[in-house]
């Protein structure tokens, strides 16, 4: 890995802190800490290192050359040592004085660099309360300072611009142990606002870290102080939560060990364990996949050789699956919206964990891995090469051991897995596969000759399209043919596992399934009712082969999770979404389209959802654990995230115990900046003095899902010059399109269209247009007019024509777009249209046809990402052939 | 004469195309385990990448030399690929899957893969009859001897569950390799040997069993396969009875099969998986009856 940063930005503020940071404690009469102080700042003042001009991340002990472009080393002494997590750990003191109860006191939550006595008197309270927290935990604070910079990482051979928080990807794992005080320093030294969400702590709501609704952004160059008390224990994260930070690079885990005397400490808890944070690595700018998913790019799926083409399909012997599909007006689907180059264990491709330093592993040795999924928008199939995985924690808290072959984890979920290492001076991988099934990632856990584990074969991809086709009605809405699927425990994807369902039929050896879908549910929920089987099971990975994998019914508290007896609130949510547009809500309601919803302290709180979408959605909760009605009664498994696949309906509760606003929302990062997602509001809640002024924030927080979008595409063609741009957001479509001809007699015309999509499928768009058309209209030798006459026998006369028009696209099955317009003159158009039709994996043909007897076709041939080759014919302008640039 | 000529000719410019395929060329020799002339075959192809990389691996001497486009790939990639296709080098061990797919031939001895050290107390008796099946010999030690002779008929019933395996994956190919091994498992029961009760059920089922584990080894066809597999069951299940296996067996029913007829099967599992309609039917059924 390649991280660059600017090495004077990251020292010199460790200097100030550590000097600082010795009269801060003087002050503080705790002489241990004094000395452990000066020892810290004794041994880093002594430090020279030697790191290469170019690539100021080398940091050597001794002279030599770099080890990326073999310059010379240069010494540089300095009075810190190398940047990292400064844990300043505070030893258990005797109690002074406890007065008032741990308050975190307002004005010290933003600090300048400028202002140091703010940040000065902030450390000194920091320190009482540690020492106040004393007498009700026997905690202690813990202090870490975080600095994001800009990073120049090197994951594919390019340098491209990242994140770093002290210069390295992931960010540093924070530990704790339950009953500590979190003072962490976040010094923003980027160029752009950032935050900082403690991902699963429950915590005071202006420490929570979603800017503009629980704290103003922290703004470049700002510091902040997040000091909270952990007041509880398990596998948790953090990241950002501005803009599309988290996608490049800022997520690392956050550890809390329970205390050494808890009574919670299980066999679990006293074994070697390892962080392990899975994520995601995309050449492309964030913002730019995010516009690219709005305007429907099939590149990711090229990318990824999912296109699913009618060629491919027709080679898989699955033309007709297409067919039906196009017909249901569905694009070709996927597991997975986002093509990424890598994917990353602690941030390389491949990673190592020997173990304790010094001590081998032994063969039947148990180990504990903490896998946070820090992952934009990434589920991984988790698998290891020595044999079974035991369950023990999900999304921090405990759960009953349960031991699986596999299992999958959602974007943002935790998992506490034990592994035994089977045999000696091996190193067996811990395989993380996407879910799209296109790269994955190892760890490998031991050391010697490397164990593989068998990796995913691809998906069947049109199994799936079948299987879906089976599932869409024709309103869009998905039907789960009476199968009441929930919990992960049926997952309509197994269809596409060649591991559980068999490897892809070639074609020819067709089999007789297609009827079968329909009638074998039927007979499932009629004829075989009362057998010995629990109902629906056709999509049930465990009961269809050896494998077993993990599902949410699985999971089991180890201590009762019941709720406190109070009035309960119920709410339910669809998961509504539409592929085609890459619009994603609830209740068909983006954040900024719906209220927040009020709730009130003491209550308790009830959520059962229904995915209607065709995605699986990560549902997380902040500050609160839910408990998930799973069969488990009483002991019902608590989380923070829940993953819901297409069509499942679950069950979630919680008590309202805190008070401000709580954001609850899809964790896929591009799903969220599209809006989806809820703001949990506590009535009568303490204004948050970081955000007086509400409409304000909230006019800022809606800025996200409100984002408009832009596209463009021009075909530098032979017979003309043909194009479009389209700027849209959610519900709203700025678009227009020019005709420019190389002739006068071609003429030149540019159509403006402003609609607004109504319905959860946004199939249909009403609009208002304007049309300017300048031709040269021919004169024969008569010297008659050569007018052009449409369908309905109307004309138009002139050369130079500007019309105003009402109208209206309809989404018609096959995708193919009718669009209805009458202009001021009370001319008429209907239209015909179909764009994109994917012939071939790169291929795409694309027609036109109206009553103004105006007709195109043509082929697209995909290079890359921007660029295709294209012909077509057009009725006005003839044959051509050109180049066509898109954004 | 001309010919020779052309084909020299012919033969030198294909080897010029082959060595200037690879660009930055590097050649290393690594052992790679293996058997025979098909594990040659499957080394070398997955070894071999276009203009990328290529491997020559020698039966004799179980070394494989690499080829290698060294700003494109290294040497442990091309290792990683081999080993992905069962074959085991002192950097990679295969995949126990893959390694198990290998055709019987190809099965080497694994010495670079350490012992693996098993948990009896935890190891339940029907995975490890499974694995001795699979595993052919590996790990061996894993089973007790006595266990072995307890149970002459084991190969038998674990080879039977093969057959049902691929069948419930509609998996024609493999229901007829299982059901050939079937074949060569029943061949080789020694009669003499048996129990009374054993005994007396093999006299009289041997030559039924026999003939559908035949017919199906004979066809790929899942449909003709299943309807022997019906017969062939039934024959399986007296065996079971009679015989004091140690392994919890359940004799479960499909009662659509056969027009309405239904079939029936065993399972080591309880949970159902339906051999007669694969993935379309799978989980429909119900268990008849327990045996121990």
């Amino acid at each position: 890995m390649d991280l660059q940063k600017t090495i004077y930005k990251k020292l010199l503020p460790v200097v100030f802190s550590s000097t600082k940071k010795i009269t801060i404690h003087m002050k503080s009469f705790v002489s241990i800490v004094i000395l452990l102080c000066m020892f810290l700042t004794v041994s880093a003042q002594t430090k020279t290192i030697y790191t290469c001009p170019m690539h100021p991340e080398v940091q050597m002990s001794k002279a030599g050359v770099c080890p990326k472009c073999g310059m010379t080393l240069e010494a540089r002494k300095i009075t810190a040592k190398k940047v990292q997590p400064k844990k300043k750990v505070e030893p258990k003191k005797p109690v002074k004085e406890v007065e008032k109860p741990v308050q975190h006191s307002e004005h010290h939550n933003t600090i300048t660099e400028e202002k140091k006595l703010p940040s000065t008197d902030a450390k000194k309270e920091v320190l009482n309360q540690a020492t106040e927290r004393v007498n009700q935990a026997p905690g202690k604070a813990v202090e870490y300072h975080l600095y994001i910079t800009d990073a120049m990482v090197n994951y594919t051979g390019k340098l491209k611009k990242g994140f770093a928080v002290n210069g390295q990807i992931p960010m540093p794992t924070l530990t704790f142990t339950e009953g500590d005080t979190a003072v962490i320093y976040v010094h923003n030294r980027l160029n752009e606002e950032t935050s900082l969400h403690w991902h699963g702590l429950i915590l005071p709501n202006k420490y929570d870290g979603v800017p503009w609704m629980t704290q103003r952004p922290i703004k470049a160059g700002e510091t902040k102080l997040y000091t909270f008390p952990i007041v509880q224990n398990g596998t948790y994260w953090y990241h950002s939560h501005t803009t599309m930070q988290e996608q490049s690079g800022l997520y690392g885990a956050f550890i809390i060990k329970k205390k050494a005397n808890s009574p919670k400490v299980r066999e679990s808890d006293l074994i070697p364990d390892y962080s392990l944070v899975l994520s995601e690595w995309t050449d492309y700018k964030p913002k730019n996949v995010h516009r690219m998913l709005h305007n429907a790019t099939d590149w990711f799926a090229i990318k990824k050789n999912a296109a699913q083409s009618y060629a491919e399909a027709a080679q898989a012997g699955h033309f007709k699956t297409k067919l039906k599909n196009e017909w249901k007006r569905m694009m070709a689907m996927d597991v997975s919206d986002v093509y990424y180059d890598k994917f990353l264990t602690n941030g390389k491709p491949e990673n190592s964990w020997n173990l304790l330093s010094g001590s081998r592993a032994k063969a039947g040795d148990k180990v504990r891995l903490r896998v946070v999924n820090g992952g934009a928008s990434t589920y991984f199939w988790l698998k290891y090469a020595g044999g079974k995985i035991t369950v023990v924690a999900n999304d921090g808290e405990d759960v009953e051991p349960v031991e699986v072959d596999r299992l999958i984890i959602a974007v943002a979920e935790t998992y506490d897995l034990v592994v035994t290492i089977p045999a000696d001076s091996t190193a067996f991988e811990f395989l993380a596969t996407a879910e799209d099934r296109t790269k994955s990632t190892s760890l490998w856990i031991g050391s010697g000759i490397k164990q593989l584990a068998l990796p995913l074969p691809r998906l069947k991809y049109f199994e799936g399209m079948k299987m879906m086709n089976g599932m869409m009605k024709m309103n869009g809405d998905l039907d789960d043919m009476g199968m009441n699927m929930s919990l992960n425990q049926m997952d309509m994807n197994v269809v596409m596992y060649p591991e559980i369902t068999g490897e892809a039929k070639k074609k020819g050896t067709t089999e007789p399934r297609e009827v079968e879908i329909d009638s074998n549910s039927k007979k499932d929920a009629g004829v075989m009712q009362g057998m010995d089987h629990s109902g629906h099971n056709m999509y049930n990975s465990n009961a269809m082969s050896d494998i077993v994998t993990l599902n949410y019914a699985m999971l089991r508290a180890p201590y009762k999770t019941t709720l406190p007896n109070a009035p309960t609130k119920t709410y339910h949510f669809e998961l509504t979404g539409n592929m085609n547009r890459y619009v994603w809500t609830i209740d068909n309601k983006t954040v900024s389209e719906a209220d927040k919803i009020l709730i009130k302290k003491g209550e308790n709180v009830r959520i059962i959802m229904h995915n209607n979408s065709m995605m699986r959605h990560p549902m997380h909760l902040h500050g609160h654990f839910f408990r998930v009605l799973n069969g488990q009664g009483e002991y019902s498994p608590l989380k923070n995230t829940l993953d819901l696949m297409p069509m499942e309906t679950d069950t979630i509760e919680f008590a309202a115990t805190e008070s401000g606003d709580w954001f609850f929302h899809c964790h896929i990062l591009y799903h969220m900046m599209s809006g989806m997602g809820r703001v949990f509001s506590y009535e009568n809640s303490p204004v948050n003095d970081e955000l007086p002024d509400r409409k304000l924030a909230d006019r800022k927080l809606f800025k996200d899902d409100r984002a408009f979008h832009f596209m463009a595409e021009n075909d530098f063609a032979t017979n003309g010059n043909d194009g479009m741009a389209m700027y849209q957001n959610t519900r709203w479509s700025i678009n227009t399109e020019w005709r420019l001809g190389y002739t006068r007699h071609h003429g030149q015309e540019v159509e403006t269209h402003i609609g607004r999509y109504l319905g959860k499928m946004q199939w249909l768009m009403p609009f208002i247009g304007f049309d300017w058309r300048y031709r040269k209209i021919e004169t024969d030798h008569m010297g008659m007019k050569d007018y052009e006459t449409n369908l309905f026998g109307q004309t138009n006369t002139k050369d130079n024509r500007r019309q105003f028009s009402l109208g209206v696209v309809y989404t018609l099955p096959m995708l193919v777009q009718a669009q209805a317009e009458v202009y001021h003159d009370g001319n008429v158009r209907l239209q015909l249209m179909r764009e994109d039709i994917p012939i071939a994996k790169r291929l795409r043909m694309h027609f036109m046809v109206n009553t103004d007897k105006e007709y195109m076709g043509g082929f697209k041939y995909i290079l890359g990402k921007n660029v295709s080759l294209t012909t077509h014919y057009d009725s006005d302008m003839g044959f051509g052939a050109g180049i066509s640039l898109n954004y | 004469m001309k010919s020779i000529i052309l084909m020299t000719a012919v033969a030198l410019f294909s080897t010029a195309i082959a060595n200037a395929q690879i660009k930055n060329a590097t050649t290393e020799t690594v052992k790679v385990y293996g058997n025979c002339s098909m594990c040659e075959t499957t080394i070398e192809k997955a070894a071999n990448n276009k203009n990328i990389s290529k491997a020559d691996w020698n039966e004799e001497t179980k070394m494989a030399t690499i080829t290698y486009d060294s700003k494109k790939t290294t040497v442990d990639a091309v290792l990683k690929n081999m080993a992905l296709a069962g074959y085991d080098s002192p950097k990679y061990l295969a995949p126990d899957e893959a390694y198990n797919k290998l055709p019987g031939c190809c099965k080497y001895e694994r010495e670079s893969k350490p012992v693996t050290k098993v948990d009896h107390s935890k190891m339940d008796h029907s995975k490890t009859a499974m694995k001795h099946d699979e595993h052919a010999g590996h790990d061996m030690q894993t089973q007790s001897k006595d266990q072995q002779e307890a149970n002459q008929l084991q190969p038998v019933f674990d080879n039977y569950f093969s057959v049902k395996d691929a069948l419930v994956k509609t998996d024609g190919a493999t229901a007829s390799a299982k059901a050939a091994t079937l074949l060569l498992a029943i061949k080789a029961v020694k009669m003499e040997t048996l129990k009374a009760d054993e005994h007396t059920a093999w006299m009289e089922w041997e030559k039924n069993i026999k003939s559908h584990a035949q017919a199906i080894s004979e066809t790929k066809d899942v449909a003709t396969q299943r309807e022997h597999f019906s017969s062939l069951s039934t024959g399986i299940y007296i065996l079971t009875k009679s015989a004091k296996s140690n392994l919890q067996v359940y004799w479960q029913n499909c009662p659509m099969f056969n027009d309405g007829k239904g079939a029936n099967w065993l399972s080591k599992e309880s949970a159902i998986k339906n051999p007669y309609y694969g993935s379309m039917m799978l989980t429909c059924g119900k268990t008849i009856e327990e045996i121990k």
